[in-house]
């Protein structure tokens, strides 16, 4: 489904979460939603999912506002970490209402789901550890096939075997039953491979949104002696750097031609490739 | 608009549990204290007492459980607003007709064993017999305290100790309702006339019932202006 | 043969080549769905199909619409000529200079190569 934010701002009291946010998604991709904490990632998708209002500007989905919309709320699903169940009765209740009240569930996998991740259908929410509460919560969020669906740091608690699980089953999903599908986490090692696209946003504004695989081509180390690097990188933007003894690496941004390529070659300077986990450090900025 | 027929069948098949539960336990003390020989009344106009605080916890989990779970699940506040009414006033008649059937049940029990159902409260019904009206009596309770619940538990989804501006206007609903069908409102610790308010209203079932059903329709109100846009909450932030 | 950077979509088509030319993937040959790709490398299909964009460009396959990827007829064939090509510098350029720098003299190393040869 297409996604279009313009201007979207979302206050709590004084403070401001999303700060005239805008950018378009054309639907139908993996997304990864990048931020760091208090950066309005989990403020954003539950506008996105009518979780919440806006405080002004606009969230069009497939070109229509979101918020008490029923034609579309029924088509967008957000699941945050607690899995979104109610703590009443067991696994099998939360299938239950699951099942009533989302048009595409598909029961036969919500079971194979449930199996995959040692779930039951007797166990009691309350008493489930926040593993298993997210792995019930990733169940619901597959299972429903909302033609946009969202995951918001879903995976916590979950061990990593349960974590490559969900994301196998994600990428399994998705080939079978395209649709769009945002995913919002810190364990950007883990899952960026899974990404089409990436946004990242910080202090409740779009830093980038670019192509995953463009966004990785912009990202270059460049290393070598420290002179020649500070010669090579001078007009560059660059990101940040490391120092050991006189050998430096320095983080830049941006296209490098193929003639400045000859030229790092030539001052016998190193080029490399910067793991997406790099790059969103170097974005958006210092340790706060 | 849908039937909510799951969030029914949810609901009614735990009070139908605990309605279970609480007629074994009322028939293990009432026999308890016969064979003791100083059963004089119903034992289950005392334990009649008790499931309105059950009605309160259904109004309460109705908002603060049950309506995240319906837009996390992709449903507009509308769409739960006009459920949840229709659970409620379905629900309530569900409880009453379950605490008729705790009266008939000890009719039928007392009769064999040769025992007196005196009442010993004030009641809108004079005789468990008067079934009709006795359902009237818990119907009007039960409709109150739901909507009650369901006023309060989102007064405190909402504004979480902010909530506790709603716990007036709750207890006014409740009041109003009990004020029908009984002397009104016994409030735990306070003794004496203290510890009762109540309204001086006529006491007939066709009074009781119209005022429940402007009780319930305000509190519906009531609650609906409070959800109406209401933003979920994260369980654990 | 490698670029200095090497994503993702990169390695799967090297990986695609280095089958070719091992035979371990002949001639009209069906190569594995994007799909099936995505799923082995944990990727986005999306990514998959960029290095299956790549190599269709560069010869070593083609597409049969509706049925797959297929490797083309004269890819081993042109991968090898075109390694033959780089292979000067690619391999033997660089293993002269490290030969150089730890200080092996040129003599041992073509002494090496010819008792390769003559196994």
């Amino acid at each position: 489904m297409r996604v279009d934010v313009e201007d979207l701002v979302v206050t709590y009291g004084e403070v401001t979460a999303l700060d005239r946010l805008s950018f378009s998604l054309e639907g139908g991709k993996i997304y990864g939603l990048l931020g760091r904490n208090g950066s309005g990632k989990t403020t954003l998708l539950s506008v996105l999912a009518a979780f919440r209002k806006e405080s002004s500007g606009t969230v069009r989905i497939d070109g229509e506002p979101v918020f008490e919309n029923e034609g579309l709320t029924s088509r967008v699903s957000l699941i945050r970490d607690a899995g979104e169940t109610t703590d009443l009765g067991t696994a099998e209740d939360a299938l239950y209402f699951a099942e009533w009240l989302r048009p595409h569930w598909d029961a036969d996998y919500a079971r194979s789901l449930m199996d995959l991740f040692g779930l039951t259908r007797k166990m009691s929410v309350k008493g489930m550890s926040k593993g298993m509460r997210s792995a019930l919560g990733v169940v619901i969020g597959l299972a429903g096939r909302a033609p946009l669906t969202m995951f918001d740091e879903s995976y916590l608690g979950m061990d990593p075997p349960a974590r490559y699980a969900f994301y196998d089953a994600l990428l399994a999903d998705y080939m079978e039953h395209p649709r769009t599908i945002i995913l919002s986490t810190h364990l950007i090692e883990e899952v960026s491979s899974l990404f089409e696209e990436v946004v990242i946003i910080g202090r409740g504004r779009l830093v980038v949104h670019e192509e995953t695989q463009t966004l990785l081509s912009r990202g270059t180390a460049v290393t070598g002696p420290a002179e020649r690097v500070d010669a090579f990188t001078d007009g560059l933007t660059v990101l940040g750097g490391t120092s050991l003894g006189s050998t430096k690496s320095a983080m830049v941004y941006g296209e490098i031609d193929e003639a400045r390529r000859g030229r790092a070659a030539e001052a016998g300077l190193e080029l490399g490739p910067i793991a997406m986990q790099d790059l969103f450090i170097h974005l958006t900025g210092d340790a706060r | 608009m849908r039937f909510p027929s799951r969030l029914l069948a949810a609901n009614m098949a735990f009070a139908l549990l605990l309605w279970a539960a609480l007629v074994v336990l009322v028939a293990v003390v009432g026999a308890v204290i016969a064979i003791n020989g100083s059963l004089t009344e119903s034992a289950w106009e005392k334990a009649a007492q008790v499931p309105r605080w059950y009605a309160l916890f259904v109004g309460v989990a109705l908002v603060r459980e049950y309506l995240p779970m319906y837009i996390a699940h992709g449903q507009t506040r509308r769409q739960f607003g006009a459920q949840g009414a229709v659970t409620v006033a379905l629900f309530a008649p569900f409880l009453a007709l379950l605490l008729v059937l705790g009266y008939l049940l000890e009719t039928g029990i007392y009769a064999l064993a040769g025992l007196e159902q005196a009442l010993g409260q004030v009641h809108l019904f004079t005789d468990p017999g008067q079934l009709p009206v006795v359902f009237t009596e818990y119907l009007v309770e039960f409709l109150a305290w739901i909507v009650a619940g369901a006023f309060m538990g989102a007064g405190f989804y909402r504004w979480r100790e902010g909530g506790v501006f709603t716990i007036p206007v709750g207890v006014g609903l409740v009041l109003l309702a009990e004020s029908t069908v009984g002397p009104g409102l016994r409030l735990p610790f306070l003794l004496g006339r203290l510890g009762r308010l109540g309204l001086d209203l006529p006491k007939s079932p066709a009074v009781a019932l119209a005022i429940g059903l402007a009780v319930l329709l305000a509190g519906l109100a009531l609650t609906w202006s409070i959800i109406r846009d209401v933003p979920l909450r994260n369980r654990w932030s | 043969m490698f670029d200095d950077r090497s994503p993702i979509y990169r390695q799967i088509a090297d990986r695609i080549k280095a089958d070719v030319l091992s035979e371990a993937l002949r001639g009209d040959e069906q190569v594995m769905s994007t799909n099936q790709y995505a799923a082995y490398y944990r990727i986005n299909p999306a990514t998959a199909a960029k290095a299956f964009q790549q190599l269709v460009e560069e010869g070593v396959l083609y597409k049969k619409r509706g049925i797959g990827m297929f490797v083309s007829p004269d890819a081993r064939d042109a991968l090898r000529a075109k390694h033959r090509e780089s292979f000067f510098a690619d391999v033997v350029d660089p293993m002269v200079a490290e030969a150089k720098a730890i200080g092996i003299p040129i003599g041992e190393v073509i002494g090496r190569i010819t008792e390769l040869e003559g196994r």
